[in-house]
C-alpha cells in the first residue's frame, strides 16, 4: 500500500496546474453549470426563432398587403392622386366620402379611402370590410402605397422623393488632433470590454464568493492548508474561474454570431457594418487592462468576503451591496458621457469598486485621458493585488474558523506573535 | 528529512510554545520532541490544547511565541516533508466523486495522475469502497467518508503521520483497520503523532507520550516513564461492604465502589504500609493485588479533579 511519490521538478507550478484543472473540470462537468450556461443561449435561440418566423410571415404579409389587388373607391381633396395610378391599383373615384363609406358598409366594395386636402396634417380616412386583425392592415398599406406612388409621379424624380422623405445615406468624418477620429465605430470595440466585464462578474461572482467559502463549508481547510500553499490555491481558483468565464462567454456569443452571420435580415438584427468599426490600439489596450484589473479586484474582494464569512448565507449580506456598486455608475451615465470631469465622475473613476465600469465607459467614448488611464489601471492592479494578498491571508489564518465570522484584526494581532517566532534555520 | 545529520536531532521540536486567543492563554510553555521513527501519543482531555498545538505546528495557527519545527524548520506545505495529516475536523469536497478527490489530493502531494489513480483504486478495494469510487462523497456514510479521508492522508506514504483522534467515528471493525494501517506505517519507519482518548491503543502503539492539562505538560516520556511518574503501580483491593475508603497520605484513590477500589501509592506508600493502614482503619480487606498503573488510570487521576469540578 505504500508509494514513493514522484514529485515534479516544480511543485508549486505543478500544483497550480493541478488546482486549475480540478477546479475547471469539476465546474464544467456539472449538469447545473450547463443548464445555467445554456439557458440564456437557448432562450435567445427561441426568441430568434420566433422572430425569424414572425418576420418572415410579416414581411410576406406586408409585401402581399402592399401589392394587394383591392376593389376600392376613393375621394381626393388633395389633388395629389392621378386617376391612372389609382386605376392601376384597382381604385375608382367615388362621388363623395359618404357614398364610399356606405358602399363599404353595404358590402359592395372592399374599401374606401378619403384623402384629405392636406395629408401632411390631416388623417387619411380608411374604411374596409373586416378581414381579421392582421389582414385589416392591408387597407392602410394600400392607401399609403397609393399616396406614395402618386407623390412620386407628381415629383417625377426618385432622388427628390428619397431626399424629401429623409431616406438618405450619410457618412460622417470627424477629426481629433488633426487625425480622423473613429466616431461611434471606434467606441464599440473598447465598450465590448465593458460588456465582457459585466458578463463575467454577473455570471461568475457567485463562484468567486464560493471559491474560498467552499473549503470552509466542507471542513477541508486543514487538509488543504497542510498540502498546498494557499496562494497557489487561490490563484488556481481565479484562473479556473477565468477559463470557466471564457467557456460561458463563448457559449453566449455563439448564437449571436450565428444569427448575425447567417440570419441577420430575417431576424431584423441591426445592420452593423464592420467597415464602420474602428479598432484603435490605445483604447483597446486600455479596455483590456481595465477588464483584467477590474476582474482581479472583484475576484479578490469576493474571495476575501468568502474567507471572512462562515457560510454563503452570511456572505450574501455583503455580496448584494457590493454587486450593486458595479451598477452605480450607470445612474450617472449621462454625466459620465457629457461632463466626464465633474467631481462625481472623478470620484467614480478613482473609487476602486466603481472605477472599472466608469473608466471603461469613458475609455469607450474617448474621454479618459492617457494619464487617467494609467492611474486607474495601476490603481486597479495595485488594490486588486493587495486585496488578493489580504484574501489569501484571511483564508490561511481565518478559514479554520468554521462557525463564526472572522475578526480580521485578530488575524493580524496573531501575526504580531509570529515575529517572536525564531527564523527558520535554512 | 535530514540526511546524514546528527541522529539526536528530533523530527518534531516544540519549545516554549505559547498560544493566546485574545485574553485567554490556551497553551503555555509547552516543550517536547518527537524523534524520527517513533510513535508518539499526544494525550489530554477535551480542550486541553492538543489540536491547537498540532495546528500551530502545521502553520495553520500562528503561535503567540515559541519554536515549532518539523525537520528543523517551521512547516510549509511543499517544503519537502512528506506529511500525512488527519485533522480532527474532517471533511473533503462532498459534491465530488470519491476517486476524483483522491486523485486530486494525490497529485497535490506529488504523485503522478496514473499513480494517484491506481493507488486510490487499490486503497478503495482494501477498505471495501471500490464500488463507491464514482459516487460523490456526500452519498457515503460518515464512517466511509472517514476511510476515504484516511486514504487521502496516507497516499503519499508520509514520513510524518499526524492523526488527530483518528478513531473518532469508527466502529470497532474499522478501528482495527485503522490501527493496522498505522502499524504498517510505523513498521515502515514513519513517525506517527497520535491524539487519542483510546489509552489501550496508546499503550500498545506509542513509544512515548506527553500528557497535556490546561495547556501545560503534566507528564512526558516513555509510557513506562509516565507510569512511574504516577506511581508506576496500582493496588487493587476488594473488601466486604460498600464503605468509603479513608483519605491517606500514603495513596490516592483512583476508583472505588461495589466493594472494590484502585489505589495509586504516593511516595513512601509501599504495599505493606498501605495495607496496614487500611486494616487499621477497620476496612475488611478480602483481596489485595499489585499491578502496573494503566494510562487510563493516570488519565482519570489527572483529569478526575477537573471532571469533579466540571471544568472539562
Amino acid at each position: 500500500m505504500t508509494t514513493t511519490p514522484a514529485r515534479k521538478s516544480s511543485p508549486s507550478r505543478h500544483n497550480l496546474g493541478t488546482v486549475v484543472g480540478f477546479e475547471f473540470v469539476r465546474t464544467i462537468k456539472k449538469p447545473r453549470f450547463w443548464i445555467a450556461t445554456l439557458a440564456i443561449p437557448v432562450v435567445m435561440a427561441i426568441i430568434f426563432g420566433l422572430l425569424f418566423i414572425s418576420n418572415s410571415s410579416r414581411s410576406a404579409s406586408a409585401d402581399a398587403q402592399k401589392n394587394a389587388a383591392l376593389a376600392f373607391s376613393y375621394t381626393d381633396r388633395s389633388g395629389i392622386i392621378p386617376d391612372q395610378v389609382a386605376a392601376a391599383m384597382g381604385g375608382t373615384r367615388a362621388d363623395s366620402s359618404t357614398d364610399g363609406a356606405r358602399e363599404v358598409k353595404e358590402g359592395r366594395i372592399e374599401a374606401f379611402f378619403a384623402f384629405p386636402a392636406n395629408p401632411a396634417t390631416e388623417a387619411v380616412k380608411v374604411y374596409g370590410a373586416d378581414k381579421g386583425v392582421f389582414d385589416n392592415g392591408k387597407y392602410e398599406a394600400v392607401a399609403k402605397q397609393l399616396l406614395a406612388l402618386s407623390a412620386q409621379a407628381k415629383i417625377g424624380s426618385a432622388a427628390i422623393t428619397a431626399a424629401s422623405g429623409g431616406n438618405i445615406k450619410v457618412e460622417t468624418e470627424t477629426y481629433r488632433d488633426g487625425q480622423v477620429s473613429g466616431g461611434f465605430g471606434a467606441a464599440v470595440p473598447p465598450l465590448m470590454f465593458l460588456v465582457l466585464f459585466y458578463i463575467t462578474i454577473i455570471l461568475l461572482s457567485n463562484q468567486m464568493l464560493n471559491s474560498t467559502l467552499e473549503e470552509k463549508e466542507n471542513r477541508v481547510t486543514e487538509m488543504i492548508l497542510t498540502t498546498l500553499n494557499p496562494t497557489t490555491l487561490i490563484v488556481g481558483k481565479i484562473i479556473s474561474l477565468l477559463l470557466v468565464g471564457l467557456v460561458q462567454i463563448s457559449v453566449f456569443l455563439a448564437p449571436i454570431v450565428v444569427g448575425y452571420a447567417f440570419f441577420r435580415e430575417r431576424l431584423s438584427l441591426p445592420d452593423i457594418d464592420l467597415r464602420d468599426i474602428v479598432f484603435e490600439p490605445g483604447p483597446l489596450l486600455v479596455g483590456a487592462l481595465l477588464l483584467l484589473g477590474g476582474f482581479t479586484l472583484f475576484t479578490a474582494v469576493l474571495g476575501a468576503i468568502g474567507a471572512v464569512m462562515p457560510n454563503a448565507k452570511e456572505a450574501g449580506v455583503i455580496f448584494g451591496p457590493l454587486m450593486a456598486l458595479i451598477f452605480v455608475p450607470f445612474y450617472a451615465i449621462s454625466l459620465i458621457l457629457s461632463d466626464p470631469h465633474s467631481p462625481i465622475v472623478q470620484v467614480f473613476t478613482y473609487f476602486p469598486l466603481s472605477a472599472p465600469v466608469t473608466a471603461m465607459l469613458r475609455n469607450g467614448f474617448g474621454t479618459l485621458s492617457p494619464v487617467e488611464s494609467v492611474i486607474t489601471i495601476a490603481e486597479l492592479f495595485i488594490v486588486g493585488i493587495l486585496v488578493m494578498r489580504l484574501a489569501i491571508h484571511l483564508f490561511r489564518y481565518g478559514s479554520i474558523q468554521y462557525t463564526g465570522k472572522l475578526s480580521i484584526m485578530s488575524t493580524f494581532h496573531r501575526r504580531s506573535g509570529e515575529e517572536q517566532h525564531p527564523p527558520a534555520p535554512h | 528529512m535530514t540526511a546524514g545529520g546528527a541522529a539526536a536531532e528530533p523530527l518534531v521540536h516544540i519549545e516554549d510554545f505559547r498560544m493566546d486567543f485574545g485574553d485567554t492563554t490556551v497553551i503555555r510553555n509547552l516543550s517536547f520532541d518527537v524523534q524520527a521513527g517513533e510513535t508518539f501519543g499526544f494525550l489530554g482531555s477535551n480542550g486541553s490544547g492538543k489540536t491547537t498545538t498540532l495546528r500551530a505546528l502545521l502553520g495553520i495557527y500562528q503561535p503567540t511565541s515559541g519554536v515549532l519545527h518539523i525537520d528543523g524548520k517551521p512547516f510549509e506545505p511543499g517544503d519537502g516533508t512528506r506529511l500525512g495529516y488527519l485533522p480532527e475536523e474532517r471533511g473533503l469536497y462532498k459534491k465530488e466523486p470519491v476517486l476524483d478527490v483522491m486523485v486530486y489530493f494525490g497529485r497535490l502531494k506529488g504523485l503522478g495522475k496514473s499513480q494517484a489513480r491506481s493507488w486510490s483504486l487499490a486503497y478503495l478495494e482494501r477498505v471495501q469502497l471500490a464500488d463507491k469510487a464514482t459516487m460523490t462523497l456526500d452519498k457515503l456514510s460518515s464512517g466511509q467518508q472517514q476511510k476515504v479521508q484516511l486514504g487521502v492522508t496516507i497516499m503519499n506514504d508520509p514520513e510524518l503521520l499526524i492523526l488527530d483522534e483518528p478513531t473518532k467515528g469508527f466502529d470497532p471493525v474499522n478501528r482495527r483497520l485503522l490501527m493496522d494501517i498505522i502499524e504498517e506505517h510505523k513498521r515502515g519507519g514513519a513517525t506517527v503523532i497520535m491524539v487519542t482518548h483510546q489509552m489501550e491503543e496508546v499503550e500498545r502503539l506509542c513509544d512515548r507520550v506527553v500528557l497535556l492539562k490546561d495547556g501545560t505538560s503534566r507528564a512526558y516520556g516513555t509510557v513506562a516513564d509516565v507510569q512511574d511518574q504516577f506511581g508506576g503501580t496500582v493496588y487493587r483491593l476488594s473488601y466486604a461492604g460498600d464503605q468509603v475508603l479513608p483519605s491517606s497520605t500514603l495513596y490516592d484513590v483512583v476508583r472505588q465502589g461495589g466493594g472494590r477500589a484502585e489505589l495509586v501509592p504516593r511516595p513512601g506508600g509501599n504495599e505493606a504500609a498501605v495495607l496496614r493502614e487500611l486494616v487499621a482503619a477497620g476496612l475488611p480487606v478480602s483481596g489485595f493485588t499489585t499491578s502496573r498503573v494503566s494510562l487510563e488510570e493516570i488519565f482519570i487521576q489527572v483529569y478526575g479533579e477537573q471532571h469533579a469540578a466540571g471544568r472539562v
